[in-house]
């Protein structure tokens, strides 16, 4: 046998480690399945990513043409009447899910990247470094999100960019805190040491033995974050800070109040863009308590 | 019990002194000139801006200019605003404002809790009932809700369709009092908006929070031995289960002063409700910074504060607490 070559073996580890991430995955579906939470979560939630991906071909108008009057009642053409400068509502509804999906999902997978970082580096490093980043997070956790946020966006100026920035900036702690708690306890545990034991490197002990253990929790924190990341935007394009190149659901809702849309009873103005928010929060508040309820261990029914 | 006091009032202290670093930094990393965010703006007089530049050292090194926002801080002196054109940013903070926002989340706060912790004993006691499904919904869905939506339909529905609330402002304006009754009424018809809105958002995370607490209480031994007392429902139920319940609440209570100012922000701001969220939402919309930081210490003081009170009381309240 040449024993130069080891290329087969490194295959067949390789595919050993696939058929492993496959077969975790398959129960992991198979829990999920029994969910009726969770299936209606999924469900809501396809909805909306299917209403952004074929937004051009289900809105009847261009959500940024002057199609008609301004304030037009609900009627066949315009079914959710127009806005004040005569833009078909509904059109502005359906192309905001694109703008309000994108930036809660960038802004979740940032704040959890970043929180997860710090987790990693504040549990594995201990010591000083530990300190002052878990005295940074009591900070954040303490500080009131909201008007933090506008704060900085007041500061960093309008725009999609500057919202992602500012939720990720304000949003990392929860995910931190998580991460470093669940890594304190891996780091003690014998698989880590031996890694360390036979001279890998601390880089590759954090990847190859804690990433993998913390991505479950990770996971399933990352709905809560997008939870809160699609709440922040919303507020934030109320008050102002969306690009109004780029209309949120939050940023109709913004152009609903300078219209007077309450004090007038526009409700066709109002209530649709809110409903929208109100039911993707709710299908990814099911996912994520479906998937914490397979995930967390404490959680898992036998 | 002494240890734990200073303990934890070091750790407040820290997270003060940490919010005040912050505070200090944040507004000086825009781009341009530093100084234009404490006193360059063309609403401040030029002989008000000269005094200004010399109290917080606006020509020194940043330390020594650290050091003076330190030591104006102590003495409560927070800069002037630019949106009213040089009034003191303290003036503006401690007057009617505050006031009136204590007001308000201080009683949605209180009626949240209180329904809160009722419904959801009442919940979990009748696990899967009818009451317990509806309640589990009606929670979920004001969670969903964005507060300042919900401020919008209670706009639409009581302000523009019952035409029964006032849709704006804290009293009614240039209306004449008779006495100090009447005033109380249009102030509280005036809150009634802000109010419900702000409760409402909270019952939900409350109430889910009672429930499942008290879901846990359930499976505690001394149940069992309530029960084998021959102790009435009512009685295990209020007297047992909710007092144990209940303290988780405690801490709670703490975390939601962080939540209610991000609530009250939305909230005032929808309803033009006289108070810090407003002012928080104008000098956003006016770039008036000076405000903005003043708020910023204010709020960071007052919840780190409550949440030093939260575990004082926490460990007060429970016997098993020992530091």
């Amino acid at each position: 046998m040449d024993l130069t070559s080891q290329e087969p073996v490194r295959l067949q580890i390789k595919e050993d480690r696939f058929w492993l991430y496959r077969r975790k995955l398959g129960d992991f579906w198979r829990l999920y399945r029994r969910s009726a939470l969770g299936k209606l979560g999924l469900i809501i939630v396809s909805f909306f990513v299917v209403v952004a991906v074929a937004a051009p071909w289900i809105a009847p108008f261009d959500p940024f043409s002057f199609v008609g009057d301004p304030f037009l009642k609900p009627s066949s053409t315009y079914i959710l009447g127009t806005d004040q400068v005569g833009r078909d509502i509904l059109s502005r509804v359906i192309y905001g899910t694109r703008i309000s999906l994108l930036i809660g999902l960038v802004a979740s997978a940032m704040t959890i990247g970043l929180g997860t970082v710090i987790g990693l580096v504040s549990g594995y490093l201990g010591g000083w470094v530990d300190n002052a980043l878990m005295r940074i997070t009591d900070l954040f956790i303490i500080i009131p999100a909201l008007p933090l946020m506008l704060i900085m966006a007041s500061i960093l100026g309008k725009g999609m960019t500057n919202i992602i920035i500012v939720i990720t900036v304000v949003g990392w702690t929860a995910t931190a805190r998580m991460v470093r708690s669940q890594t304190l306890s891996l780091k003690e545990r014998p698989f880590t040491e031996a890694s360390r034991a036979i001279g890998s490197t601390d880089l590759h002990t954090i990847a190859r033995h804690i990433v993998p253990n913390v991505f479950p929790l990770v996971f399933a924190n990352g709905m809560i974050a997008i939870v809160d990341a699609i709440l922040s935007e919303a507020g934030l394009s109320f008050l102002g800070f969306g690009d109004p190149s780029a209309p949120s659901w939050g940023m109709v809702l913004h152009f609903a109040d300078n219209a007077g849309a309450t004090v007038n009873g526009y409700w066709w103005y109002i209530v649709p863009p809110g409903i929208c928010i109100m039911f993707l929060v709710m299908g990814f508040a099911f996912i994520s308590y479906s998937t914490d309820q397979i995930l967390n261990p404490r959680l898992r029914r036998r | 019990m002494r240890d734990y006091l200073v303990k934890r009032g070091l750790s407040a202290l820290g997270t003060l002194a940490l919010a005040v670093v912050l505070n200090f930094f944040l507004f000086r990393i825009m781009p341009g000139d530093p100084t234009r965010t404490v006193v360059g703006d063309f609403r401040v007089a030029p002989e008000v801006r000269k005094v200004l530049i010399h109290q917080f050292g606006l020509d020194q090194p940043i330390w020594v200019q650290f050091l003076l926002y330190v030591q104006n801080l102590l003495v409560g002196n927070l800069g002037v605003s630019f949106q009213y054109r040089g009034t003191s940013v303290a003036a503006i903070i401690f007057g009617r404002r505050l006031f009136n926002t204590f007001i308000l989340m201080g009683s949605s706060i209180a009626v949240a809790l209180l329904i809160g912790i009722v419904i959801g004993t009442i919940a979990a006691w009748k696990r899967e009932s009818k009451f317990d499904v509806f309640t589990v919904i009606f929670s979920l869905v004001t969670y969903s809700m964005p507060v300042f939506w919900l401020g919008m339909l209670i706009i639409l529905v009581f302000g523009y369709y019952l035409n029964s609330i006032p849709i704006a402002g804290t009293i009614t304006v240039g209306l004449t009092y008779s006495n100090v009754f009447e005033y109380a009424a249009d102030y509280l018809h005036h809150m009634t908006g802000p109010f419900v809105t702000l409760t409402l958002s909270f019952i939900g995370y409350y109430f889910l929070i009672m429930r499942d607490s008290i879901l846990d209480v359930f499976t505690e031994d001394y149940m069992l031995t309530a029960k084998a007392k021959g102790l009435s429902n009512r009685k295990i139920l209020f007297r047992h289960a909710m007092r144990n319940a209940t303290l988780p609440m405690v801490s709670l209570i703490a975390v939601e002063v962080t939540y209610l100012f991000g609530g009250a922000t939305m909230t005032e701001t929808v309803f033009s409700w006289y108070g810090i969220g407003r002012l928080v939402y104008e000098a956003v919309v006016m770039a008036d910074y000076p405000v903005l930081q003043g708020i910023f210490v204010v709020m960071a003081v007052v919840v780190i504060a409550a949440n030093f009170l939260a575990d004082i009381a926490y460990a007060l309240l429970d016997p098993r607490i020992r530091y």
